[in-house]
C-alpha cells in the first residue's frame, strides 16, 4: 500500500493518533478577541481535521503569563480561565472529524515587544537585548521565576480542562525556557545559570509543575531546537544532551525538533525554510535527537510532499512529520492522498507569504489558497457544482487571478474558455520563477495547469483575446485578468521608449524573461523594494554581471518578508552585488557606448552618476485596461464589482440578471493587476470570491 | 411392407440405444463415487425438467416453445410409434394422436431449422447442423407412415418405392433420435441431460413438492484428511461420476459462451469448449471434431486426452491448457445460463486445486498471494496487526472488548486498501447514524479464504476458515454484516461445511432494512443518472438483486439499468483471483463493463463490492462514470441534522 508509513497510527502517551502527519504549532494571528479562539480559528483547524490531519498543534507561542504579551500576534491567551470554554469548541470541532489537537504554551521572555498594550517589562535570564524584535528586557528575579513556573502549570490546567489532547512546551525559538538553556543569553551565576543542571533547572521545574497539575494521563511534549547555529549558542551535541536529560525524566511524551535558533534575521530564515532551501534541510538534527530519546520525535521544516514525507518515515528518521505550510496550502492534503488524488494536492511552494505576514502581526494567509483561514466566511476549499444553469464563462489572462477564476468557474460546472496571450500559463509567476532560487514558485502554475486540464477548461494559449473573439463565444460571464506592464514611462527623464533599441532603460521583466541580454555592468533602480528588483539583481549577478541595486526607499528588498530577504541577501552579498539606499533615479542619458545614470539623494538632493552599460528599472506594474474599457459599455454591469457583496462573500448581484434576460449581454468582472497592481494572493482571493457563485 | 419394416426399425433402434446406454454409463462410472438416491432422483426428473430446467430455457421464449414442440412432439410420437407401428395397435385415437404428435414435432423442427439459417456464433455446427433435418425426416416419415393406419390413405398407398423412402426417413430419424442419443450424437443431451437432472451433485438446486429449490453456490470442501482422495482433479476420471454425466449433458447451445466475460475479453476460455473437452477426455481422443467457437487464440485439434491422463500437462499440451482454467473469474454467468444445469465453476476450481496443491503452479502473482495468505492471513502481505490502521480515529468497538453486539461488522481485506477504506468509513458512519449496536473483530479477523479457495488452495482456505470460525465462536452476535460480497459468500455458504453457520447480510441488504425501519434520515439526492453494477458474489451467488436497487431508489436517484444486469450482470473481472493470475486477452473485462455503464449514459455507477470498485475504478477512459459504493452514497446523503438514534437503547426500551 502506498503511503502506508504515513497512515500508520501512533500512540503518544494515552492518545492514538490516526496518522503520522502533524500540523505543527505556528502563530496564526487569528485569536483576535483578546486571545480567544475565534470562530475563524476553530474553523481553520476544523478544516485540517476534516482534511484528515492526524494531529494539529495549534497556538504557536501561546503565552501563559500576562508579561508575555498576547496581543502583538493575536496569540491564544492561556493566561486566563476565560479561554477554557473556547478550547472546548475547538476540541469538539477537531474531534468531530477524528483529529487530535494540542496547543503550544510558552513564556516568550525577551522575545516580544514591550512598546504597546500593557507596556510590559520583558523578562530574560540575564537582561540581554533581543535583536530581531529590538527588545530590551530585565533580568528575571527568583520570585518571578517561580511565578512563571506556576503560570505554566495553570496554563496546562486550562488546556486540559478545555478538552484539548495535550500541550507542547515551547523550548524553541529562544523563548524563556531555552533562554535559560543557552549560555549565549543565560549569564546567571545563581542556581538558574552556569552549570548544565542549573541552566536546565527552569525548564525542569516547569515540566514538574505542569506534570503535577495535569497528571500522567495527559500528553505533555516539548519543542526544542536541534542546533542554534550560533558560535556561542547551543550546538547539536548540547541539544542531544538536553533532550536526553529531559527524556530521562519520563515526563515528556514527545519531542518536536526545529533545526536552527532564530534570534537573528539570518537564523530566523532557517526556521521556516523558504523555497531556496532543499527539502527537509534539518532532518539530520531531528534524527540526531531521536537517537538519544525514547519519546516519539516530530519534525517539520520543508516537508511538503506526501512521497517525501513517506520516505522520511520509512527511513525511520523521525516518528511524525510536520507538514504545516503544506496544510496551509491545502488542508485536504491527507484526504486527497486517500482519495487517490495526489495530483490534486495544492502543494506549498515555500513563498512564505504566510509566515512573512505573521511576523508583521498580520493574519496568516496562503499566497495561493484564498480559502485558508476564511472557512468561517464560507469560502470553500472544495467547490461544489452549481445547481443553476450552465454558463459560458470567458476568462482573459492566464496569470494567478485568471487561472483561479477559470478553475473555480469550471468546478462550478460551467463551460470555461481561458485566453492567454503568452504560450504558457502563469503570468508574472513565470517571470518570478526565473530568478535563482525562486524556481519553485512555478509550483503555483503547475497546480493550476493540472487542475485546468482535469476540469477540461478550454485553454487558448498564445491567443490575445479581443472584443470580437470574446463575442464569438457568446459568453454569459467575462472575467478579465489581463495584468499589466512594467511602469517605465512614469518619469520621462528615464528615457524609456517602447522600441527597445531606442529605450535607455529596460524592465526587470525584460531581464528575467530573457528578452534582453544581461549587461556586464548594470545599475538597477528599484522604487518598489519587493521581489522583482532583488530577483533581477540576483539573476544578473548569476549571469556574471556587476550589479548595483539602488533604491530611494529604506533598502533594496525592504518590502520582502522577514524569512525571505535573508536568503536574497545571502545570495546577493556572496555575488558582490552592491546595495545602495536613499538614491532616486533622476535621469538616464547615453554617452558613447555607455549609459549614464544620474542619481539623486533623497535627503540632500545631491546628485551622483554611474556609468554603466545597462539600466534596469523596477517601478511596479501599470494595469492593462484597454480590453476592459472596450468591453465595459456592452456589459450588463458596466464592469462594476459590488463591494458589499464582495466583502461579505455574497453572490455578485449582477449574476442574478443573467436569469432575467439571457440575451442582454454578459456580466463583466476584472480582477488582479489589470485593476490595480497588488499581489498574487489579492488576485486569487478576488477570483475565488467573485467566481464561487457563478 | 411398412408394417414389417417399421417394427424392425423401431425395436432395432431401441436395442442399439440400450447397448449405447450401457457403454455411456460405463464412461461416467470412470469417475469417483458420489452417492445419490437412484430411484428418488429418477422420480424427481419430471418436476426438475418441467419446473427448474424450463425456468432457465424459458428465458428465450421462441427457443423454449420450439423445444416444447420438438421434444414434446418427439417423446409422444416415439412412444405412440412404438405402440402404433411397433406393436401394430392403431385402433381408436392412438393413430390420430400419433399424427398430431408428429405434426407438432414437425412444426417444432421447422423452427429448429430456421435457427440453423445463419446460426449465431455460440451454437456449435457440425452434426448439429443436420439435426433439424433428422427431426424433419423422422416427424414427416412417421406422419406419412401413419396416415394409412388411420385410414386417411389406403394401405400400401404409393407402392413399395414410397414405403422404402418412408422407412429410410424413419430409419434416419431413429438413428439420430434414438440410438444416436446414447452413441454420442447431438441427441445425447436428452439422455445424459435427463439422468443429470436425476443425479445432479447439487440436488438442493431443484424444486420439490415442498417448495422451490435454493441457490447452491458454495464450493464443496476437499477432505484433506483422506490420504486416498486426490487433491483436486488431475484426470477426467478424478471428477465424480455425476460431474462427468453433467458434462455429457451439454447441448452446445453456447449460452455460456455468450455470457462468459473471459471469452468476450479474448482470454483463452470458452465454457462450452471446456465442457466438450471434458467429454472428449472421458471417452479419450482429440478435440478435432469440436464444431463450436474455440478458446480465443487457440486452434482446435491440437489437444487430446484420455480418462486417466492428465488434463493439464506439466509441459507441452494435454487436454486443456492451464491458462484456460486461470482465465475464469468464477462469475457463474455460465452456470446461471446453462439449461442443462452444468456446474462449470465447480469443475474449474477442482482442476485448479490440483494445479495449485500438487503442481504448486499458480500463475503470475498467485503463488505470492498464497504465500502472503499463509504468512500474514491477508493476500497483500500486510502487517496483520495493522488491520485497523484506517480506523484509528473511529474508535470502533472491538468484539474482544465487548464480547457481544447485535451486528458483527466483517471488514474484509479491504481494510488495507485506501479506496475501500472510504467505503468502510462510510459504512461505519451509516451504522452510527442509525444507532446500530455493532462491533468488529479488528486484528482478530483474517482473510475469509475466498481468494485462496478460488485459486485452488483448499488447504489455506480451510486453515483460514477454521481459525475465523474459532474466533467467531467466542462472541455473541445476531448476524454478520459486510460490504464485501466475497466474504459474505464464504461466511454464509462455505463455512457451514466446516462448522460455521451464521446469518450474514450484505451491507446493502442491511442498509435497506435500516431505511425501511426508518432508522436513517436521508437528504434529497443531488445525484443524476445512476446505474447499478451487480457484483457476481452478491447477485448470482446470493440472489440479492433487490436491496441495492431499493437503496438507490430511496436515495431518489434516476436509476437506469445496463443491458446486462441482474442475473445477467457482466462480471467486473475481479473474481476468482483473475486479477492475480492475470491471463492476457484482447481487452480487459472491466473496460467492457465500463462500456456497458457508459451505454446507459449514467454519470455514476453504484457498486457493492470492493473488488468491483477496484476493477471499475481502474478503467481509464474519457468521461468515465464515477464509481461509488452504495455505502458511500448513503453516507453522503445522510441528513446529519437529524438526531442520531440509539437502536440498542430503543430496543431495550421497547422490550421493557
Amino acid at each position: 500500500m502506498a503511503f502506508d508509513a504515513l497512515f500508520k497510527p501512533i500512540e503518544i502517551g494515552n492518545l492514538t493518533i490516526r496518522n503520522r502527519v502533524v500540523s505543527t504549532a505556528h502563530a496564526e494571528v487569528y485569536a483576535t478577541d483578546g486571545g480567544m479562539t475565534t470562530e475563524r480559528y476553530v474553523k481553520y483547524y476544523e478544516e485540517k481535521a476534516k482534511g484528515g490531519v492526524g494531529l494539529a498543534i495549534c497556538g504557536g507561542s501561546s503565552p501563559v503569563s500576562i508579561d508575555s504579551p498576547q496581543a502583538w500576534w493575536s496569540s491564544v491567551n492561556v493566561s486566563t480561565d476565560r479561554i477554557i470554554p473556547h478550547f472546548q469548541n475547538l476540541a469538539d470541532a477537531v474531534h468531530k472529524h477524528g483529529g487530535k489537537i494540542m496547543i503550544q504554551i510558552t513564556h516568550m521572555g525577551r522575545r516580544s515587544r514591550w512598546d504597546g498594550f500593557d507596556w510590559p517589562t520583558l523578562l530574560s535570564p540575564s537582561g540581554i537585548r533581543e535583536p530581531v524584535h529590538r527588545s530590551t528586557c530585565k533580568t528575571i528575579e527568583e520570585e518571578e521565576i517561580w511565578r512563571v513556573i506556576d503560570d505554566f502549570a495553570q496554563g496546562a490546567r486550562r488546556v486540559k480542562e478545555g478538552g484539548l489532547d495535550g500541550i507542547e512546551l515551547s523550548a524553541v525559538h529562544q523563548h524563556l525556557i531555552d533562554q535559560f538553556w543557552s549560555p549565549r543569553v543565560n549569564k546567571r551565576e545563581d542556581q538558574w545559570g552556569g552549570s548544565f543542571e542549573n541552566r536546565m533547572r527552569f525548564g525542569m521545574e516547569v515540566l514538574k509543575a505542569v506534570r503535577a497539575e495535569v497528571g500522567d494521563d495527559f500528553v505533555v511534549g516539548m519543542r526544542i531546537c536541534g542546533d542554534e547555529f550560533h558560535p556561542d549558542g547551543l550546538t547539536h551535541d548540547d541539544m542531544k544532551q538536553i533532550a536526553a536529560y529531559y527524556d530521562a525524566t519520563g515526563m515528556v511524551d514527545f519531542f518536536g525538533v526545529v533545526g536552527s535558533g532564530c534570534d537573528t534575521h539570518d537564523t530566523l530564515a532557517n526556521v521556516i525554510p523558504n523555497m531556496s532551501y532543499p527539502p527537509e534541510p534539518f532532518l539530520h538534527l531531528a534524527a540526531g535527537i531521536k537517537e538519544v530519546v525514547g519519546a516519539p520525535v516530530i519534525h517539520a521544516q520543508n516537508i511538503k510532499d506526501p512521497n517525501q514525507a513517506s520516505r522520511i518515515l520509512e527511513g525511520g528518521y523521525v516518528d511524525m512529520v510536520g507538514m504545516t505550510r503544506a496544510h496551509i496550502a491545502d488542508p485536504h492534503l491527507i484526504a486527497k492522498i486517500k482519495m487517490d488524488q495526489v495530483d490534486q494536492i495544492k502543494q506549498c511552494v515555500g513563498a512564505n507569504y504566510c509566515i512573512d505576514r505573521q511576523y508583521q502581526g498580520l493574519d496568516v494567509l496562503c499566497i495561493q489558497n484564498a480559502a485558508t483561514s476564511r472557512e468561517y466566511m464560507g469560502l470553500p476549499h472544495i467547490i461544489e457544482p452549481s445547481d443553476g444553469p450552465k454558463r459560458k464563462v470567458v476568462v482573459v489572462g492566464g496569470g494567478p487571478g485568471g487561472m483561479e477564476a477559470a478553475r473555480v468557474a469550471a468546478e462550478r460546472g460551467h463551460d470555461v474558455t481561458l485566453f492567454e496571450a503568452a504560450d504558457q500559463l502563469g503570468g508574472q509567476i513565470t517571470l518570478a520563477a526565473r530568478a535563482p532560487q525562486r524556481d519553485q514558485i512555478a509550483g503555483i502554475t503547475r497546480w493550476y495547469q493540472l487542475e485546468l486540464a482535469r476540469l477540461k477548461v478550454d485553454l487558448r494559449l498564445g491567443t490575445r483575446a479581443d472584443a470580437a473573439t470574446i463575442g464569438d463565444l457568446r459568453p454569459d460571464i467575462v472575467v478579465l485578468a489581463t495584468g499589466g506592464q512594467p511602469f517605465l514611462s512614469q518619469v520621462p527623464e528615464w528615457g524609456y521608449a517602447e522600441d527597445r533599441e531606442q529605450s535607455l532603460v529596460v524592465s526587470t521583466w525584460d531581464i528575467l524573461s530573457g528578452a534582453v541580454e544581461p549587461g556586464r555592468n548594470v545599475l538597477i533602480f528599484d522604487s518598489i523594494c519587493e521581489f522583482a528588483g532583488v530577483s533581477a539583481a540576483d539573476y544578473l549577478a548569476d549571469k556574471g554581471a556587476k550589479v548595483e541595486i539602488v533604491t530611494d526607499d529604506i533598502k533594496p528588498g525592504a518590502a520582502v518578508g522577514g524569512t525571505t530577504f535573508p536568503t536574497y541577501y545571502r545570495s546577493l552579498y556572496e555575488k558582490e552585488v552592491i546595495m545602495t539606499s536613499d538614491l532616486a533615479l533622476h535621469k538616464v542619458y547615453r554617452e558613447g557606448d555607455s549609459l549614464v545614470a544620474v542619481l539623486e539623494n533623497e535627503y540632500t538632493g545631491a546628485q551622483e552618476e554611474r556609468v554603466v552599460d545597462q539600466v534596469v528599472v523596477e517601478n511596479g506594474v501599470r494595469p492593462d485596461e484597454a480590453l476592459y474599457y472596450t468591453l465595459k459599455e456592452q456589459s450588463r454591469n458596466k464592469g462594476q464589482v459590488d463591494l458589499e457583496a464582495l466583502y461579505a462573500i455574497q453572490p455578485q448581484p449582477a449574476l442574478a440578471t443573467l436569469d432575467d434576460d439571457p440575451n442582454a449581454g454578459f456580466v463583466l468582472f476584472r480582477l488582479g493587476d489589470c485593476t490595480a497592481p497588488r499581489n498574487t494572493h489579492a488576485a486569487i482571493y478576488d477570483a475565488l470570491r467573485i467566481c464561487k457563485d457563478f | 411392407m411398412l408394417d414389417i419394416l417399421l417394427p424392425i426399425l423401431i425395436f432395432s433402434a431401441l436395442a442399439l440405444a440400450a447397448i449405447g446406454a450401457v457403454r455411456r454409463i460405463r464412461l461416467w462410472r470412470q469417475g469417483r463415487p458420489s452417492p445419490v438416491p437412484v430411484l428418488g432422483g429418477l422420480a424427481a426428473v419430471p418436476r426438475r425438467y418441467l419446473v427448474d430446467l424450463h425456468h432457465v430455457v424459458a428465458r428465450d421464449k421462441v427457443m423454449s416453445s420450439t423445444h416444447v414442440a420438438t421434444a414434446g412432439g418427439f417423446v409422444a410420437a416415439m412412444a405412440l410409434a412404438i405402440v402404433v407401428h411397433g406393436l401394430g395397435l392403431a385402433e381408436g385415437v392412438l393413430g390420430w394422436l400419433l399424427l398430431a404428435a408428429s405434426a407438432t414435432m414437425f412444426v417444432g423442427s421447422l423452427f429448429v431449422a430456421r435457427r440453423r439459417i445463419n446460426p449465431p456464433a455460440r451454437l456449435s455446427k457440425g452434426p448439429w447442423m443436420r439435426l433439424p433435418k433428422s427431426l424433419m425426416a423422422f416427424s414427416l416419415g412417421i406422419f406419412v407412415a401413419t396416415l394409412p393406419a388411420v385410414g386417411v390413405l389406403p394401405p400400401d398407398a404409393g407402392g413399395w418405392l414410397v414405403a422404402v423412402l418412408l422407412a429410410a426417413a424413419v430409419a434416419w430419424g431413429l438413428a439420430e433420435l434414438v440410438f444416436g442419443m446414447t452413441w454420442g450424437g447431438p441427441m445425447k443431451h436428452a439422455f445424459a441431460g435427463a439422468l443429470h437432472l436425476a443425479f445432479h451433485r447439487r440436488a438442493e438446486r431443484f424444486s420439490t413438492a415442498a417448495g422451490p429449490g435454493r441457490r447452491s453456490t458454495g464450493l464443496k470442501a476437499l477432505d484433506l484428511d483422506d490420504a486416498e482422495a486426490p487433491l483436486g482433479v488431475e484426470t477426467p476420471a478424478d471428477f465424480t461420476w455425476n460431474q462427468l454425466l453433467g458434462f455429457d449433458a451439454c447441448v452446445q447451445c453456447g449460452r455460456c459462451e455468450a455470457v462468459c466475460p473471459a471469452f468476450a475479453a479474448g482470454q483463452p476460455l470458452n465454457p462450452k469448449k471446456l465442457v466438450q473437452d471434458m467429454v472428449v477426455g472421458m471417452a479419450g481422443g482429440s478435440d478435432a471434431a469440436y464444431a463450436g467457437s474455440p478458446y480465443p487464440g487457440k486452434a482446435v485439434g491440437e489437444h487430446a486426452g484420455d480418462p486417466h491422463g492428465p488434463i493439464v500437462a506439466r509441459e507441452g499440451t494435454a487436454l486443456v491448457d492451464a491458462e484456460t482454467l486461470w482465465s475464469c473469474t468464477t462469475c457463474r454467468a455460465c452456470v446461471e445460463e446453462c439449461p442443462m444445469m452444468i456446474e462449470h465453476v465447480d469443475a474449474i476450481v477442482d482442476m485448479r486445486r490440483f494445479l495449485t496443491l500438487e503442481h504448486g503452479n499458480t500463475p503470475n502473482k498467485g503463488a505470492e498471494v498464497l504465500d502472503n495468505l499463509i504468512a500474514t492471513d491477508n493476500p497483500g502481505g500486510f502487517d496483520p496487526g495493522s488491520r485497523l490502521h484506517w480506523a484509528a480515529d473511529l474508535e470502533l468497538p472491538l468484539m474482544a472488548e465487548r464480547g457481544e453486539a447485535q451486528v458483527l461488522l466483517w471488514l474484509g481485506d479491504g481494510v488495507f486498501d485506501m479506496r475501500n477504506q472510504r467505503t468502510l468509513r462510510a459504512l461505519v458512519k451509516v451504522l452510527r447514524a442509525a444507532g446500530v449496536d455493532f462491533a468488529v473483530l479488528g486484528n482478530e479477523e483474517r482473510d475469509s479464504g475466498d481468494v485462496a479457495r478460488r485459486l485452488g488452495d483448499e488447504a489455506t482456505f480451510q486453515s483460514l476458515a477454521r481459525r475465523n470460525i474459532a474466533t467467531l465462536a467466542q462472541y455473541r452476535f445476531d448476524r454478520i454484516v459486510t460490504c464485501d460480497p466475497h466474504s459474505f459468500h464464504v461466511l454464509a455458504n462455505e463455512y457451514g461445511e466446516l462448522g460455521g453457520n451464521y446469518e450474514v447480510s450484505h451491507h446493502s441488504t442491511y442498509i435497506n432494512e435500516l431505511l425501511e425501519a426508518g432508522w436513517l434520515s436521508l437528504k434529497a439526492s443531488r445525484l443524476g443518472r445512476v446505474t447499478y453494477h451487480d457484483p457476481c458474489y452478491l447477485g448470482r451467488y446470493n440472489g440479492e438483486y433487490a436491496a441495492p436497487r431499493a437503496v438507490l431508489d430511496a436515495l431518489g436517484v434516476e436509476r437506469v439499468e445496463m443491458a446486462r444486469s441482474g442475473y445477467r450482470s457482466r462480471c467486473c473481472g475481479g473474481g476468482g483471483g483473475a486479477p492475480i493470475t492475470d491471463i492476457p486477452g484482447k481487452q480487459r473485462i472491466p473496460d467492457m463493463r465500463m462500456n456497458d455503464v457508459s451505454e446507459t449514459g449514467a454519470d455514476l455507477v453504484a457498486v457493492g463490492c470492493p473488488q468491483c470498485t477496484a476493477m471499475l475504478e481502474g478503467v481509464v477512459a474519457e468521461d468515465r462514470a464515477v464509481v461509488k459504493d452504495i455505502a458511500e452514497l448513503v453516507a453522503d446523503a445522510l441528513d446529519e441534522s437529524a438526531p442520531a438514534k440509539d437502536r440498542r437503547r430503543v430496543t431495550e426500551e421497547e422490550a421493557a
